[in-house]
């Protein structure tokens, strides 16, 4: 009796606490802490949805590999007083090949949930509405706009006296929403990284080499972009905005663009490294 | 049927190297400067890295202090913060856990398999005065008008080269570490040689402890990996000293280097890493009275790691865009397996055991709960999709060091203090042990827990400061207190070592824990220039526990090999 009925105050606290932390959940853990939210570009609620999961698996083999840790701790301590010593077990083949075969099937399981969403994120996107072209430079982005051959040339983030850089003065992206973008990502120097936080993606810009990435943003809103490659002194200070915004919105920006005479492609013409000796172009002697 | 002799007590503590000649001081420098034993060539390795960890550890502070609040400039320039990280990951990587592991093998290896010194002494100490003074070189770049290098550690090109970082600090950190490569590679052959050739008779393969089972298999993969390292280098110094073009971003160099750092990098990490899983694969064990659990696996298991980290070296590179994710992510998966049966063995080794909580076994325990948690995200950066958000952020940051620091800095206590009496033959004191312990690991969680949150919500490492609107204010200011809660527990340690050189108690017996089982505990305390004058009979992997404890029975593995009919009945 005594004893059903500690296993049902048991069951009952168990219920109890997961409620308690279920309640407790706020938007944030149920995104797993990713700065994000659902739905703001085609991508994301993949990436949550594969985060969430796979931290919930792993911090259950976690957990059971905590409690057995602690658990032969406390239980196989040696009492006071005791003497002689414990049976000199060597192996069990059993339980070796459980643990052996059990984490490789979880891991097997793992790898197919990755596959698939990897393909499906890298895909291109046919015939992109949008096709962005991006320069990483020491220590900001050109943006060439190739459809509306406008281009914007950034500059690196204006430090605030007692911290913090000038938002306003951050090189600055439009987007039009729900539109499909096609962005090739470049370098005219060093390796950069082009990355996104709210959009949970990035890409390393590498010289003489064309990355790209295709998504579609889905919401309207300003986003913090930051590179992610250590490019130099500055590095902390080359930021950008992304911002995404409704069609006609889109439409002024890029008129803006062209007001201010930023007419034309910014092309590998304004990359750096082209006088290097032994590139055939200029050397030092000449 | 065998006949012994009965084995020779050894009582006196044998008189090895106090012969007069080395009253005077400067005898005693000549002595250290040219010794080719073994054990002080280990413990010159142990002393240099452990004053690297000091120096690295300073500059982390530093880094930490810089990181309180956005906009401090506690360092003068954005570049000499560069040159702070770039160096305390070189320092921590490769002057501080890389030559620990050439420290404890030094010592340990030759007394674990019965010998009486290495195969080839005077390569040993050739070895270690490459590393010594390839870091020295590395480091003196800090004394030049620009600075050291601040590329960081991985000196990704074309950032690293003369165009974008000007200066000797470069060219001094390039050809630095490759002259310290090659001091590694020379120890790596030592070893390898050491212990295929100069083994006791009947230490079999079999029956060799797993701290020298990963030393075997860790100086394999210095071999496979510290050779393209020290090529690369040699590349990347011809292409600033000289002007050649191995690594031009027009050729295709960009991804060149990243290739080729990362096929020695990848394994690099398991190079730190598989010493140390060795250590406290010793150290279980003893304090629970057990022989370890599951020792084929746990050598099969290491052999796999090995092998599997030659095969995720683009795993680094998942957002450049340029490898095939698929593989790379599989066989980064893979490697959770093998690893996952090591931690259910030193699991399994405590289990039905008689567990007592010397500090030894507690620095063990402290790496394992570490540990895991460093397996954990190393899952989930296996996979593409995921690390394109953490990549390069304070997740990568919180990652490695779990790993690293809970792997290398608690594992090198944990054998501080479970050899400590075999190295001085004084035992450190218990209580300022514990102390240490827990100031150690309530500072280091405190660390780097809370930068896998800095991570996923956007922090990007290497950035020498950090935006109010971020939001990572607090998280930076915890991680920053818990540092220096950290450098701390440094405190206890220095003192233990202080008053255990005056005061401890000197030991008088082979086996001070009473229950060590390997080779090295049948000698004395410290051991006599040779290491042994007598050695034990070998019939398991345990000789020195069947030597004090011939109560217990024949090793379970020594009986089915006598009747396997028997044994498969």
């Amino acid at each position: 009796m005594r004893h059903t009925l500690k296993r049902r105050l048991k069951g009952a606290s168990l219920v109890t606490v997961l409620a308690l932390v279920l309640a407790g959940c706020t938007s944030q853990s149920a995104l797993g802490w990713l700065p994000t939210e659902r739905g703001l570009t085609n991508q994301v609620d993949r990436v949550i949805d594969l985060w969430v999961v796979s931290w919930i698996v792993l911090l259950v083999v976690g957990v059971i590999t905590w409690l057995l840790i602690i658990w032969a701790s406390v239980v196989y301590r040696r009492r006071r007083g005791q003497t002689g010593l414990p049976a000199q077990l060597r192996y069990n083949m059993p339980i070796e090949t459980f643990y052996t075969v059990v984490p490789l099937i979880l891991v097997l399981g793992f790898f197919a949930f990755t596959a698939r969403d990897q393909t499906i994120i890298e895909a291109p996107l046919e015939e992109p509405d949008v096709s962005i072209e991006v320069y990483g430079k020491r220590w900001a982005w050109d943006f060439n706009y190739l459809n509306e051959n406008v281009y914007l040339a950034g500059i690196q983030g204006q430090e605030l006296p007692g911290g913090g850089v000038d938002n306003e003065l951050l090189p600055k992206l439009y987007l039009p929403v729900d539109k499909k973008v096609e962005i090739k990502i470049e370098s005219r120097d060093v390796i950069h990284s082009f990355w996104v936080i709210d959009f949970l993606y990035k890409k390393d810009m590498i010289p003489a080499r064309t990355n790209y990435w295709y998504f579609i943003p889905q919401e309207e809103g300003v986003f913090r972009g930051k590179c992610a490659e250590l490019c130099g002194e500055f590095h902390s200070l080359m930021l950008f905005e992304v911002h995404v915004v409704s069609e006609q919105e889109y439409n002024q920006q890029i008129q803006a663009l062209r007001a201010q005479g930023n007419v034309g492609r910014l092309g590998p013409e304004a990359n750096v490294l082209q006088n290097l000796p032994g590139t055939g172009a200029f050397s030092e002697s000449e | 049927m065998t006949t012994t002799a009965p084995r020779p007590s050894v009582t006196e503590t044998p008189q090895g190297l106090s012969n007069a000649r080395v009253a005077k001081k400067g005898n005693l420098f000549v002595d250290w400067v040219t010794t080719t034993d073994h054990k002080k060539i280990g413990y010159l390795y142990l002393i240099t890295s452990f004053l690297y960890f000091l120096l690295g550890g300073v500059m982390a502070l530093v880094i930490r202090a810089q990181l309180f609040a956005p906009g401090l400039e506690i360092v003068a320039t954005k570049e000499q913060y560069n040159q702070l990280f770039t160096m305390h990951g070189t320092i921590m990587l490769l002057m501080f856990a890389t030559p620990l592991f050439a420290g404890f093998a030094n010592v340990l290896m030759p007394l674990q398999i019965g010998a009486p010194d290495v195969a080839f002494p005077r390569l040993n100490a050739l070895a270690y005065w490459f590393f010594s003074f390839g870091s020295l070189i590395a480091v003196a770049g800090f004394l030049t008008p620009q600075g050291a290098a601040s590329f960081g550690w991985f000196a990704y090109t074309p950032l690293s080269s003369q165009t974008f970082s000007p200066g000797l600090g470069g060219n001094l950190w390039v050809f630095g570490l490759g002259l310290s490569g090659f001091g590694t590679i020379l120890g790596a052959v030592n070893f390898i040689t050491t212990i295929i050739t100069m083994r006791v008779p009947g230490m079999t393969m079999w029956r060799m402890p797993i701290f020298t089972w990963n030393t075997l298999v860790t100086s394999i993969l210095v071999l496979l990996a510290f050779p393209v390292l020290a090529a690369a280098m040699l590349a990347l110094g011809s292409d600033r000293v000289f002007g050649s073009h191995v690594y031009d971003a027009a050729n295709g160099g960009a991804i060149l280097w990243q290739h080729l750092f990362w096929f020695f990098g990848h394994p690099e990490v398991y190079i730190i890493a598989l010493p140390f899983f060795g250590i406290v694969s010793e150290i279980f064990p003893v304090f629970s009275r057990k022989p370890i659990f599951g020792y084929k696996t746990l050598v099969y298991a290491t052999i796999a790691i090995a092998a599997l980290s030659m095969t995720v070296w683009a795993h680094h590179m998942y957002v450049t865009g340029s490898v095939l994710l698929p593989f790379f992510a599989l066989m980064t998966m893979l490697i959770a397996v093998p690893t996952g049966v090591k931690i259910f063995n030193w699991i399994g080794t405590m289990w039905r055991g008689s567990v007592t909580f010397e500090t030894p076994i507690v620095f063990a325990l402290g790496f394992l709960i570490s540990f895991v948690f460093g397996g954990l995200t190393g899952v989930i950066l296996a996979s593409p999709p995921l690390d394109f958000h953490v990549s390069d952020s304070y997740f990568v940051v919180a990652h490695f060091h779990y790993v690293v620091f809970g792997t290398v800095v608690f594992a090198m206590f944990a054998g501080f203090y479970f050899w400590w009496p075999k190295f001085t033959g004084k035992m450190l004191n218990e209580s300022l042990g514990h102390v240490h312990f827990w100031i150690l690991f309530v500072g280091f969680h405190m660390t780097f827990l809370i930068q896998h949150w800095l991570g996923v919500m956007g922090m990007p490492r290497r950035y020498a400061t950090y935006l109010p609107e971020d939001g990572f204010t607090w998280m930076n200011q915890l991680s920053t207190v818990g540092s220096v809660l950290l450098a701390l527990s440094m405190i206890p340690f220095f003192l233990n070592v202080y008053l255990t050189a005056r005061n401890g108690q000197k030991v008088t017996v082979n086996d001070p824990w009473g229950y060590g089982r390997s080779l090295e505990w049948a000698t004395s305390c410290p051991p006599p220039r040779h290491n042994f004058t007598s050695i034990p009979r070998i019939r398991s992997e345990s000789p020195a526990f069947d030597l004090n404890h011939p109560e217990v029975d024949l090793p379970a593995v020594e009986a089915t090999k006598k009747a396997p009919a028997e044994a498969a009945k």
